[in-house]
């Protein structure tokens, strides 16, 4: 690379980066999951590391999650630093003992005395007709519960930003990353998400949202894909005359309420976008950080779009039927 | 310079989409510099530029390509 190409990258090549340029650096990290090794990931985010690193820290594993996860948590306990690959979050349900009553909370049943420094990494979303097993986002499954920080980015800048902070980060991270944003030709093309990206490493603090567009009228809070269609939202808002502010979360633990309160009280509506089920999770939690604070900066009932509370469909009109996009935003301004 | 999808990246019968093009029409790209990705059956293949200029671009995103189908080509200046 030189100093007069713009750098642009996807979040498979950013996430990519950041492992390396980690693993270069501190010989504790290394990558377990499934084909993550020779393929680079199905989703392209270990592309180059086994050529780099070889067979011993980048471990192609079993089609066991309930093992390898468990491993990750006892490799973390003795000291290493493992990032590991949960292909599709969707696949939890088998591992999730490891993950939630042995990696969220060692540190607190230890008083301390352990540390669980890892990374799981795993695909969220659909939009491309893969089935409801392999297309869920369950951002507030993991987000619920506490002992994990929780982390989603919207482009490669941040992915890449957070993904260091994550392998540094003493506590367990989770690291959700949209199939939809890999820039991955079969999973559909964000092209928002491929953003020019510094070779330099550096880290986006955990639990920090960003204002990605300043807007006076109404607040759009989404993360991940939610963001982009949220840019797409407000677009088509200013085209008459309506000025949006678009809030992406980057971080749902910590959870920036302060961002969001901010600009709430700036424009008095608030609509949160979620392509996870709409009942008991982010959408909900994001009104309500809101509404404790304060109701009275509110000038309309908040609003959401999110999934509605169905197994996602397999046939392509059934699924983009129920996803998020920017005329259900449009039309939920519509409605305020 | 015309940017060629060639041997070494494609067989003769296989088709594949471009996924990425790392670098916009009209802006300069450097000899060497990672350029655009395309994908055949679920793999990704990079190329990178062939010549120093400034990109045009004739197969966009999601453009389906062949071995032989000229994507785009390089202008020095």
């Amino acid at each position: 690379m030189n100093d007069t190409n713009p750098r642009r990258l996807t979040i498979a090549r950013a996430m990519a980066e950041a492992v390396q340029q980690e693993m270069q650096q501190d010989p504790k990290v290394f990558v377990m999951g499934e084909d993550i090794g020779a393929l680079g990931g199905v989703f392209g985010n270990t592309r180059g590391l086994l050529e780099e690193f070889g067979s011993e820290r980048i471990r192609d594993t079993p089609i066991s999650e309930t093992a390898f996860i468990g491993a990750g948590v006892g490799a973390a306990q003795d000291g290493m630093r493992p990032i590991v690959e949960l292909m599709f979050v969707d696949f939890f349900g088998v591992c999730f003992d490891a993950i939630y009553n042995n990696m969220a909370k060692n540190n607190y049943f230890s008083g301390g005395n352990v540390k669980v420094p890892m990374v799981i990494m795993t695909s969220t979303g659909g939009g491309y007709s893969d089935g409801g097993q392999h297309s869920q986002c369950l951002y507030g499954t993991f987000a619920h519960l506490p002992g994990m920080k929780v982390v989603a980015p919207s482009n490669a800048y941040d992915a890449k930003g957070l993904m260091t902070a994550a392998i540094r980060d003493d506590s367990p991270v989770i690291f959700m990353y949209h199939k939809g944003l890999q820039g991955m030709g079969w999973l559909g093309t964000e092209a928002g998400a491929t953003v020019d990206t510094p070779e330099a490493s550096y880290e986006i603090e955990i639990g920090k949202a960003k204002v990605v567009r300043e807007g006076t009228d109404v607040t759009i809070v989404g993360l991940a894909m939610g963001v982009h269609n949220g840019l797409r939202a407000a677009d088509q808002l200013a085209a008459r005359g309506v000025s949006a502010e678009v809030i992406d979360l980057r971080s749902l633990v910590p959870l920036d309420r302060d961002t969001v309160i901010n600009s709430v009280r700036k424009t008095g509506r608030l609509i949160v976008v979620d392509e996870d089920y709409q009942s008991y999770g982010v959408s909900g939690e994001i009104i309500t950080s809101v509404v404790e604070h304060d109701y009275s900066i509110l000038r309309a009932a908040p609003k959401r779009v999110a999934y509605p509370d169905v197994p996602i469909p397999f046939a392509r009109p059934m699924e983009q039927f129920c996803l998020p996009n920017a005329e259900k935003i449009v039309a939920a301004y519509d409605a305020m | 310079m015309d940017i060629i999808i060639s041997d070494d990246v494609l067989d003769d019968d296989a088709e594949a989409v471009i996924t990425v093009w790392f670098v916009n029409a009209g802006e300069q790209i450097m000899k060497g510099a990672l350029m655009v990705e395309i994908m055949a059956a679920k793999v990704q293949y990079e190329m990178l530029a062939p010549a120093s200029g400034i990109l045009n671009i004739v197969a966009g995103v999601d453009a389906v390509v062949r071995k032989g189908d000229i994507i785009g080509s390089i202008q020095a200046g």
